[in-house]
């Protein structure tokens, strides 16, 4: 499995993004990182050149708000991009909000997953469930 | 005309600098008070000098902070500058500079030295007659430090490799090496006027389990970069790493080799100093511990015989301090300092080896890459993996090497990439941890290594 991954924005918080490279390397994912400071057409250019299946994208400082909006919009110019798992996690708002609130929200902007500070491992135990699931359906 | 006096020329002619007159800085510099001038106060090694951090906007702001200061009784004040600047932005810092002083509130996180200008801050500096940091983290710092040292600042912190490493996703690496070639030339120009301008390197870097042999190794070449270009006066530094006795061994080895090298290029008469900075990852948010942290800090300094220590505040985890606070962390530690007396003598000669081993065989990697200039050597070794540091931000840097913590919290590295460390070392490093963990609980124990002091 291919994983496109990488921090969405301006945002330059690396210590996450880094261990995320490393779990996913350690549950046999074939991962691509993009970084820090990751603009969306970055993520889309990037995820139709490797092939990737999952699409992760991170945010700390909580600016993904603001770049998630577009997701939909940008990702129907790319034709070959409509079976990719999108997933999104971190801080996924600036000061405080609710999971109830935030996760709905999310998904109406093209996430398949949302995780809103939840543990690393929680959530890609969750990830590797969803696709297993996914390849029965 | 030489050719940097050209580069000057160019580079103050800048719609944000009201007429730089280079005839009246020189003779400013000639015959400025050697209480300016830290370099002095390092010669008279009476102490260890006390330098907290801190910038505000506007002028009123930053004279009273120095007051408080200097009230705490400072050794160094600091000029933190702001962000907008450090990015060459002077427009954006020109009008948050305007809002900052039509308000209460401030607008920028520093001083905008190069807007206010150095006719008006040295007015400030003269006043104090202290010694001052120059703190930013900026890849082109030239029309910086030339207002800067315009201003009376006699040490500039700072390098190509310190500056960019940890901020950066992708400035170019080889046009900062460019920059600060131009910041040592001036700076070494300088010094042959008066006494010798101080240049500091950044040893903390991401502050994020950088493990001591890639510190040092970065301290040595920036400061070897300084050196060849004629600076006199450098310090190296580092950061609290979690253990007392990796802190202790890392700056036996840095004051070794550090001399070591500077002799290798003919530099030996340049005065190499040492500045210890206090725990600067992820603080506790209850202030009292926060308190305790920093003395800890404190003691650890003393014990490394460090020459100048950079101080933190309780305020740490929860954003930029009030003056208040900032001086009393100047007034705590000028007070443990004093108190701190009879410090025994700490030797362990088995790390101090296993570090030089990796030291060594990363500076003869990066001396033997076929590029013609040294600073091209370094570029080189960054790009191509040689050096690696843990948690940069930076495309250049390869991410390879991992670190984690052994049972005494000492940063040890377990993967080296293409940092062409010692099979012995590498041997020796992984001794000391529990390997037979899955990649899982070793990202669990990363995560616990970085947060230890929360």
């Amino acid at each position: 499995m291919k994983v496109v991954t990488g921090v969405v924005g301006n945002d330059i918080h690396v210590v996450a993004n880094r261990l995320i490279e490393l779990s996913l390397n350690a549950r046999g994912f074939e991962v691509f990182n993009l970084g820090v400071n990751t603009y969306l057409e970055e993520f889309f250019d990037a995820a139709v050149e490797t092939g990737a299946d999952v699409l992760l994208i991170s945010s700390l400082n909580g600016e993904a708000e603001g770049w998630a909006r577009e997701v939909k919009l940008l990702k129907e110019n790319y034709k070959t991009l409509d079976d990719i798992v999108m997933v999104i996690g971190g801080n996924l708002v600036v000061g405080t909000a609710d999971a109830d609130i935030i996760i709905p929200k999310y998904k109406k902007y093209g996430f398949d997953l949302v995780f809103h500070q939840v543990d690393l491992n929680e959530g890609l135990d969750t990830l590797e469930n969803y696709l297993k699931e996914r390849k029965t359906a | 005309m030489n050719l940097l006096q050209e580069e000057r020329e160019i580079i103050l002619s800048n719609e944000f600098v009201d007429s730089f007159d280079f005839a009246e800085v020189e003779e400013f510099v000639r015959n400025a008070d050697k209480e300016l001038f830290i370099s002095h106060h390092f010669a008279q090694n009476k102490k260890m000098l006390v330098q907290p951090r801190g910038g505000f906007p506007t002028y009123e702001k930053q004279f009273a902070l120095n007051e408080f200061f200097v009230n705490a009784n400072v050794d160094v004040l600091p000029l933190t500058i702001d962000s907008n600047t450090r990015l060459n932005d002077y427009a954006t810092a020109k009008k948050m500079l305007r809002l900052s002083e039509e308000s209460e509130q401030d607008m920028l996180n520093g001083y905008p030295l190069v807007n206010h200008g150095y006719r008006t801050t040295r007015k400030m500096i003269t006043h104090f007659n202290k010694p001052v940091s120059l703190r930013h983290g900026t890849p082109d710092a030239r029309l910086l430090i030339e207002t800067a040292i315009a201003s009376g600042i006699f040490e500039i912190e700072g390098g190509p490799i310190t500056y960019l490493l940890p901020y950066s996703k992708n400035f170019p690496l080889d046009k900062a090496f460019l920059y600060w070639k131009y910041v040592e030339r001036v700076c070494a120009n300088y010094s042959k006027l008066n006494l010798p301008i101080n240049r500091e390197s950044f040893g903390p870097l991401t502050a994020t389990l950088v493990p001591p042999a890639i510190t040092i190794v970065i301290q040595l070449l920036e400061m070897l970069l300084s050196l060849e270009e004629g600076v006199k006066s450098f310090s190296v530094s580092f950061s609290q790493s979690g253990s007392m006795n990796q802190d202790i061994v890392t700056g036996a080895v840095i004051k070794k080799l550090a001399s070591y090298y500077a002799e290798q290029i003919g530099c030996g008469d340049a005065v190499i100093n040492l500045v210890y900075h206090q725990w600067m990852g992820a603080f506790p948010t209850n202030k009292n511990f926060a308190e305790s942290l920093i003395n800890t800090s404190t003691v650890i300094a003393a014990m490394v015989g460090a020459n100048k220590i950079i101080t933190k505040t309780r305020e740490e985890a929860s954003g930029i301090p009030t003056k208040e606070a900032n001086a009393k962390t100047v007034a705590n530690t000028q007070y443990t300092l004093g108190i701190l007396n009879g410090l025994p003598k700490i030797v362990d000669e088995e790390e101090e080896e296993n570090l030089t081993l990796a030291v060594k065989a990363v500076m003869e990697a990066v001396f033997n890459n076929e590029a013609d200039t040294l600073w091209r050597k370094v570029f080189n070794s960054i790009k191509d993996g040689t050096i690696d540091v843990p948690f940069s931000p930076h495309i250049i840097n390869h991410n390879e090497m991992i670190t984690i913590r052994d049972r005494d919290k000492n940063i040890r590295i377990i993967e080296r990439g293409n940092v062409p460390l010692p099979d012995r070392f590498l041997k020796y490093e992984r001794s000391k941890c529990d390997l037979n963990k899955d990649t899982t609980s070793i990202v669990n124990d990363i995560i616990q290594d970085i947060g230890i002091m929360q």
